[in-house]
């Protein structure tokens, strides 16, 4: 079956038929989102399963004419870097509906699984749509829902957080709009016929002349550096995190941050190698100060759930700095810690999110001790929080040694790699800073009356968080066959990147 | 006149013949059975219109060259009688619970699409002349209409006095056109202006003239003055017809004089016309954002609107793909902007007065399909895909560009950003807000939801296969290029 992929997008959207039947039964509706997220899962590991490791093109591609007068297909496709982003990405959405569905969500139930569904077939949309019009869709996809997500189910500020969050997204992808048009124009050969078919425009991109790469590769910069966030587009991040519903906050940070980081390897890095290497200073800057901000603001908040938040910043920080080092170490890296990011963080959200169920506390100040009465709690935390913070031996390790190893030999910027490389390792020796000293202050000391009688996880909560641990064992002790998947496919996008004369043909 | 020349007219014929049955329906049946007849004569006899405008003539001129049949003709001809279709859908409760003489409304809605439909097929300053005031009279009627109202007086008092300022204006500069070129049909001005050259005084007082009378008649910025208090004013399913028939109707003659006619002279109005572009959507996009009614909002918001379709009429050097742009633009515009104002119909207030933002508060608990409808054309009105406005700002922001304009496309971008602000504010109202403790009554009128459903859809459905409308309205600007 070669259609994997549509069936892919299509399983969300089918699963809105029987929700919309069951509208009247809470019961019902939590199933079927359920069900039609698991569904998607197995579905998108059956695609995994029908991958040829170690081919770098394309595969599983469809094609169908879409929009015929425009020269706009329906292309999706994936290859080494998206094939695991799409499986991380079903795997943390079943995670968020199921623990959505234990009783965290309690208004409007229907909605909010029909929210999470369409959110979903963006999120899919996103890693594998090879037609730059279609991305654009699925990119947008992913914003009405998601605003809707923090808006209704979110905390008390979520309606300022709700607007931010789409505001500055908007303005992003707008300005991407506009890029693509212009790559659209630019595709234009003698006859006039035009493309947004990304393997089209890569054999074209030697029609993008300097000055225009210059200006359109920015105005893509711009858009996914808000969605990563990069500093200083980053500030709509914790407000949008703290405000939204736990659900919300783990596909958040698990994955519509990385929308931001695969948009620079699929579309950036190929397409506008001069443009690339004309903002390279910048971004690279901009990624280190990302990682030592994001750290050292991380360390002073007293809200568990904002500090998770800036340190998604400092993270994504190493995202980028891997991928604009431009050699292989750093893009494998890369990709690695999008993938790292998306269970670590997912999971570290969904704990604080279960902590506050219990507790309703988030004030670091107000926790303490909560150690001696949940095992079960603070051994996954824990091993979360030193996955987080780069612990050998867990996957979040591989990437950042990974991204700092291409750092060390990047020699590209001013001052060269020998300085920037050792300025973000500080950042991961600041990140176990913050990390180590809040899980001592909410985890350890005595433990409060208040909290005593609450109980340990739950069997629904063991169950959310138990793939997300194997994963993260499983990715930091093995991580050589995930690396197999991602290399060849990225070792392609850094040579088209570094050399603008390098020309391959996209298809088998 | 021969048979073929009323033939290629046939569909102003039928809704002509629609206008006056409707007037003497309404004669006839009592009131009860009225409310229901006339709605259903009105939709009846413009879907026979609709029918009849696809039964092609031959492409040609008739009249003796005042009148031009092509497909630029076709596509204005079945975006009029749409509206009007819609237009009509949507009003029957609000009729009804305002007491507004049903048949002169949906006379008048006929009428002026008559006029709009004129304007469309014309080839000749006098027919469009003409075609615009007929448009335009029976708007002013219809923006008074609920007369015990001082709103709606003030209102179309408003309107009148400025409509026909630009109506002076717009004849006085066809008058210098006739002077300088002899002439009042577009190709043989064309020709002239052509020959004689163009950089001379009086054409650049006909053009600045010409200009600015289709400046007020479409609402560009710093001509769109009239634009709020006549929308504010009029009762709301005018207000929704008001804001798309005539302002897609000032498009269709914009298109035909300014490319047709006066297209040896695109450098000079091109220029003139990115700028207005921009202060159009930007001033428009800028007081949107202070209102805190909603009606006065999606007032100020088709200024802005027009803005992004004016930008497109200015990149018109790229060639058909720019007047492919503003048909599609124009088209997407209609469905959506009418469907805007139609929600505000479910809202049972006194005067003519919209909802404000505090009114929408829970709306979606109250009235969950009204609020999809509304929050779905809000979206797109935002050009959020997948709708149809985004695809909309997706072709025109490409002929933007390929005219050279950057700038223009970049401030398209930036200001759609200002507005997704204010739209999303409303869908934050009805969505994450509780209904307060004295709500607004509410009429659920079924014509109203039946149509916004199938508005909305329609809305998402060419949202995502756009290709059918955008291959016509690409084969429709196909005659404006000379």
């Amino acid at each position: 079956m070669t259609n994997v992929l549509s069936l892919l997008v299509v399983i969300p959207l089918a699963g809105l038929i029987p929700l919309f039947l069951f509208r009247r039964d809470e019961r019902a509706a939590k199933q079927v989102a359920i069900t039609t997220t698991f569904v998607e899962l197995v579905v998108s590991l059956w695609m995994v399963k029908q991958f040829v490791v170690g081919e770098p093109g394309f595969q599983l591609v469809e094609k169908l004419e879409w929009l015929p007068s425009l020269g706009i297909s329906y292309l999706v496709g994936v290859d080494g870097i998206s094939v695991l982003l799409v499986p991380m990405t079903t795997l943390l959405t079943f995670i968020a509906v199921l623990y959505s569905s234990g009783g965290a969500i309690k208004t409007r139930i229907v909605e909010y699984m029909t929210a999470f569904l369409l959110l979903e077939v963006g999120m899919v949309g996103v890693f594998i749509a090879l037609d730059l019009f279609l991305f654009y869709i699925f990119f947008e996809l992913m914003l009405v829902p998601m605003y809707l997500i923090i808006g209704i189910w979110g905390g008390p500020r979520r309606i300022y957080a709700t607007l931010k969050f789409v505001i500055f997204t908007l303005a992003g992808s707008l300005l991407m709009l506009v890029g693509i048009v212009a790559v659209y124009l630019q595709s234009a050969d003698a006859s006039g016929s035009r493309t947004l078919s990304l393997p089209d425009l890569i054999e074209l991109r030697g029609r993008f002349p300097a000055d225009f790469q210059f200006w359109v590769f920015l105005a893509f910069a711009l858009a996914f550096a808000i969605k990563m966030p990069m500093v200083p587009f980053h500030t709509w991040l914790p407000d949008a995190h703290v405000e939204a519903p736990t659900a919300g906050s783990i596909v958040l940070a698990g994955v519509l941050l990385k929308a931001g980081g695969y948009g620079f390897l699929r579309f950036g890095l190929p397409l506008f190698p001069i443009g690339v290497q004309a903002w390279l200073p910048v971004l690279i800057v901009l990624s280190v100060i990302a990682i030592l901000y994001g750290a050292i603001v991380s360390a002073v908040q007293k809200d568990l759930k904002k500090l998770v938040a800036y340190s998604s910043v400092a993270h994504m920080g190493f995202v980028t700095l891997g991928i604009f080092v431009l050699n292989l170490q750093g893009g494998v890296g890369a990709v690695l810690q999008m993938l790292n990011h998306g269970f670590v963080t997912g999971a570290l959200f969904l704990f604080v999110g279960i902590q506050y169920e219990k507790t309703h506390r988030r004030m670091i100040a107000d926790l303490g001790g909560l150690a001696n009465m949940w095992p079960l709690f603070t051994t996954f935390f824990g091993v979360f929080v030193l996955a987080s913070l780069g612990l050998p031996g867990l996957n979040g390790f591989i990437g950042e040694f990974l991204v700092l190893l291409g750092a060390f030999k990047f020699g590209g910027v001013p001052l060269g790699g020998l300085f920037w490389g050792p300025l973000a390792a500080i950042g991961v020796i600041l990140a176990a800073v913050y990390l180590l000293w809040m899980f001592q202050r909410v985890m350890y000391g005595p433990v409060r009356e208040a909290y005593r009688a609450l109980p340990d996880l739950s069997r629904l909560e063991i169950a959310c968080a138990l793939p997300l641990l194997l994963l993260t064992v499983i990715l930091g002790v093995v991580p050589q066959p995930f690396i197999a998947y991602i290399e060849p496919s990225l070792d392609r996008v850094i040579r088209l990147a570094t050399d603008p004369s390098f020309v391959v043909v996209a298809f088998k | 006149m021969t048979g073929a020349d009323i033939a290629a007219v046939s569909p102003e014929i039928i809704v002509t013949a629609v206008a006056l049955i409707v007037l003497v329906a309404d004669a006839v049946f009592d009131r009860r059975r009225a409310a229901l007849i006339l709605p259903l004569l009105t939709v009846a006899g413009l879907v026979v219109a609709l029918a009849s405008v696809f039964n092609v003539v031959p492409a040609a001129q008739y009249f003796r060259g005042f009148v031009t049949i092509d497909a630029f003709t076709s596509f204005f001809r079945a975006v009029f009688i749409l509206l009007a279709i819609f237009a009509a859908a949507v009003s029957p409760a609000y009729l009804a619970s305002r007491r507004v003489p049903a048949g002169e409304y949906y006379a008048i809605i006929c009428f002026s699409t008559v006029g709009a439909m004129t304007i469309a097929l014309s080839s000749d300053l006098i027919t469009l002349f003409i075609g615009l005031e007929t448009m335009t009279i029976p708007i002013y009627v219809l923006a008074g209409i609920q007369r015990t109202d001082r709103f709606a007086n003030e209102a179309a008092i408003k309107y009148f006095l400025l409509g026909a300022f630009s109506s002076a204006l717009l004849l006085y500069g066809f008058v210098w056109l006739y002077g300088i070129t002899k002439a009042t049909d577009f190709v043989t001005i064309a020709r002239v202006l052509t020959a004689q050259g163009i950089a001379n005084g009086p054409t650049i007082v006909a053009l600045a003239l010409v200009t600015v009378g289709l400046g007020f008649k479409a609402a560009i910025v710093p001509f769109h003055q009239w634009t709020p208090d006549a929308y504010d004013g009029a009762p709301t399913p005018a207000t929704a017809f008001m804001s798309v028939g005539p302002k897609a109707a000032a498009f269709a003659a914009i298109l035909r004089v300014l490319l047709g006619a006066l297209g040896p002279l695109g450098v000079d109005w091109s220029a003139v016309l990115a700028v207005l572009a921009a202060l159009t959507m930007t001033g428009g996009n800028i007081v949107a954002l202070a209102q805190t009614n909603t009606k006065r909002m999606l007032a100020y918001s088709s200024i802005a609107h027009t803005g992004y379709i004016l930008a497109a009429v200015a990149a018109a050097k790229a060639g058909p793909s720019a007047g492919a742009a503003v048909l599609f633009y124009v088209f997407a515009y209609g469905l959506m902007n009418l469907g805007a104002f139609a929600c505000l119909l479910y809202f049972d207030l006194e005067g003519t007065r919209g909802a404000s933002l505090d009114e929408l508060n829970g709306f979606a608990r109250r009235q969950p399909l009204g609020a999809l409808a509304f929050g779905i054309f809000l979206v797109s009105l935002t050009g959020i895909p997948p709708t149809i406005g985004f695809v909309a700002k997706f072709v025109v922001i490409q002929p933007v560009l390929d005219a050279g304009l950057a700038w223009l496309a970049v401030v398209i971008a930036l200001n759609a950003v200002l507005a997704a602000f204010y739209y999303l504010r409303v869908v934050v109202r009805m969505y994450m807000y509780d209904p307060e403790e004295k709500q607004p009554r509410l009429v659920s009128g079924r014509a109203l939801s039946v149509s916004l459903g199938i508005a909305s859809f329609a809305v998402i459905v060419l949202g995502i296969l756009p290709n059918s409308i955008y291959r016509w309205a690409l084969e429709a600007a196909q005659p404006l290029v000379r």
